[in-house]
């Protein structure tokens, strides 16, 4: 693919930099993924361990860090190769984020198998199934430093988005039918609101893919499919009053 | 690698800075004004096709260096070379050793002359008048267009002599106004501070810094128009170095510069165009922020990134 450093050193410590960029890609896949298995098997002690496990990814992020700023203080990177160092330090804090919100939705799981189950929940697990998937194919793109694979996953994120949305207004209305369950179904919310913005930084780590591999970025608008933030649900009115004005 | 964006980077050639239609007079140009790809500089016969060349619409030429090839004897150094050096701007060229960088700055102010064997075909248009043409005032082109070289060359007489001695060739000065060039000359050369008090002593008691500056002193005060750098902070440690650089930095505001240097981060800090230049040939010529961020050619790209087999 790309020729060799004069200097090996150098290529040694970007292919390090790439495998921990990697490393941490396959523990954000496995923290989603266990931590939507938890909610649907209300599994609280696998949960804690999720929770726990957040903190390797953690430590990940900061030898991620330190590899970087070395690289940028000692190599004097230019172009590829500045862009590898800038692009590995953002996909990093990406992947920290999106591990935080696999750990948010074990830690909610928990509160969530105090109270009877809730119909919707089983809406959950195809929405993980997609974060997961784009979070797996940007990945995938990052090791190949394919841009278009990066461009499917960007693009893509717009479903996760129009998921979402309609789960809102499905929880919504379930907490409407009965305040009892107005506890689980925020719980539940806020659990597809994270697989949603799990969604949001897979596309970022795609915009880094593609600035990566093309020194330009990806500017276009992201399409937006989550209407979510601008729904309004108005209560019935009782019977009787007017509609004035 | 087939998007769209992919494909712009491919092209051969693009326009910098600010698009036709802004409005702004066009500037003066040696290029036919009919062309309507004014912005775009059509590749020179003989020219790899494989080169990139970026020339600025907007900016000035102030040395048009157009199909330039030399020899020393039968060996070519330089295939084909045209680029636009801009007023008021600092251009770098690099390059690994032998690729020619050196020579094309020696063309500059046929310099290479002095040697025997040494040839140049070609147009260098300064102003628009060809240095290269047969008959022309070596003197007057080397009062316009002044060289620092690598060594600094400090004259065996005092620091004021060094340059004093350069404007007498081309003027003939009261002392006191000969005496205020000289204070200014080393004022921009930033050396006046440290030598004010030793104008008598001799150039070769400074330090290798000092005497650089000393000769960037003596080259600015015969008022060139070009200044011509071949590694001047390359014998320098760090400190002289970085006040070389802010020097080409303070000087840029009346000289059009050209910079040769190994050092690739020096050309990235100091300069605003970069040429990139390879056995002979300019690979690519581009803003430098463009060259050092993201070339359009990968041999550019390997080269800047120490990956050059």
């Amino acid at each position: 693919m790309v020729a060799e450093h004069i200097i090996k050193s150098y290529d040694e410590e970007l292919q390090r930099l790439n495998n921990m960029i990697v490393e941490m890609g396959g523990l954000a896949e496995s923290q989603l993924a266990a931590a939507v298995e938890v909610v649907i098997e209300r599994d609280s002690d696998r949960a804690i361990r999720v929770v726990e496990g957040d903190a390797q990814v953690d430590q990940l992020e900061r030898e991620i860090d330190n590899l970087a700023i070395r690289l940028l203080a000692l190599r004097q990177p230019m172009a590829r190769d500045l862009r590898e160092i800038v692009a590995a330090l953002k996909i990093a804090s990406d992947l920290e984020r999106i591990c935080d919100y696999a750990a948010n939705v074990a830690k909610r799981s928990i509160a969530l198998a105090q109270s009877p189950p809730v119909g919707p929940v089983h809406a959950l697990p195809g929405m993980a199934r997609l974060a997961l998937l784009l979070v797996k194919d940007v990945i995938d793109a990052y090791v190949a430093r394919d841009a278009d694979r990066a461009i499917e996953v960007w693009n893509r994120d717009e479903e996760l988005d129009e998921m979402y949305a309609s789960l809102f207004r499905v929880f919504l209305t379930y907490m409407m039918e009965d305040p009892r369950n107005i506890g689980p179904s925020t719980h539940l919310l806020f659990i597809a609101k994270n697989i949603e913005r799990i969604g949001d930084h897979a596309t970022n780590i795609a915009e880094n893919v593609y600035y990566l591999v093309h020194g330009i970025p990806l500017e276009q608008a992201r399409p937006k499919g989550d209407s979510s933030s601008l729904q309004v649900v108005a209560p019935e009115r009782p019977a009787g009053q007017t509609g004035a004005r | 690698m087939n998007s769209p964006l992919a494909q712009s980077r491919l092209q051969q050639t693009t326009p910098l800075g600010s698009s036709d239609d802004d409005g702004l007079p066009a500037p003066p140009t040696h290029r036919p004004a009919s062309d309507p790809r004014a912005a775009l500089r059509p590749l020179a016969d003989g020219q790899s096709e494989h080169a990139a060349i970026a020339t600025s619409p907007t900016l000035p030429t102030k040395v048009d260096i157009r199909n330039i090839n030399f020899f020393y004897g039968k060996a070519q150094a330089l295939k084909n070379i045209s680029l636009a050096l801009y007023d008021r701007r600092v251009t770098a060229f690099i390059g690994p050793s032998g690729c020619g960088k050196s020579t094309l700055l020696r063309i500059l102010n046929r310099i290479y002359e002095l040697y025997p064997g040494q040839s140049a075909a070609g147009e260098v248009l300064l102003d628009g008048e060809n240095i290269l043409a047969p008959g022309l005032d070596l003197n007057r082109l080397r009062a316009k267009i002044g060289m620092v070289f690598q060594k600094p060359t400090p004259f065996p007489m005092s620091i004021r002599d060094n340059i004093a001695f350069g404007i007498r060739l081309y003027e003939r000065l009261p002392q006191s106004e000969l005496d205020e060039r000289i204070e200014s000359a080393l004022r921009r050369a930033a050396l006046w501070d440290e030598v004010k008090d030793k104008l008598r002593q001799s150039g070769l008691s400074l330090s290798g810094g000092q005497q650089q500056r000393l000769c960037i002193a003596r080259a600015i005060a015969i008022k060139p128009e070009v200044l011509l750098l071949d590694e001047p902070a390359s014998a320098l440690d760090p400190i002289s170095t970085q006040r070389i650089e802010e020097l080409i930095a303070e000087l840029k505001s009346d000289y059009c510069i050209a910079i040769v240097t190994h050092n690739m981060q020096q050309a990235a800090r100091s300069s605003d165009y970069t040429a990139f230049l390879y056995l002979g040939e300019l690979i690519e010529f581009d803003e430098t922020e463009r060259i050092f961020t993201h070339p359009k050619l990968r041999r550019t790209e390997d080269y800047i990134t120490g990956r050059f087999g």
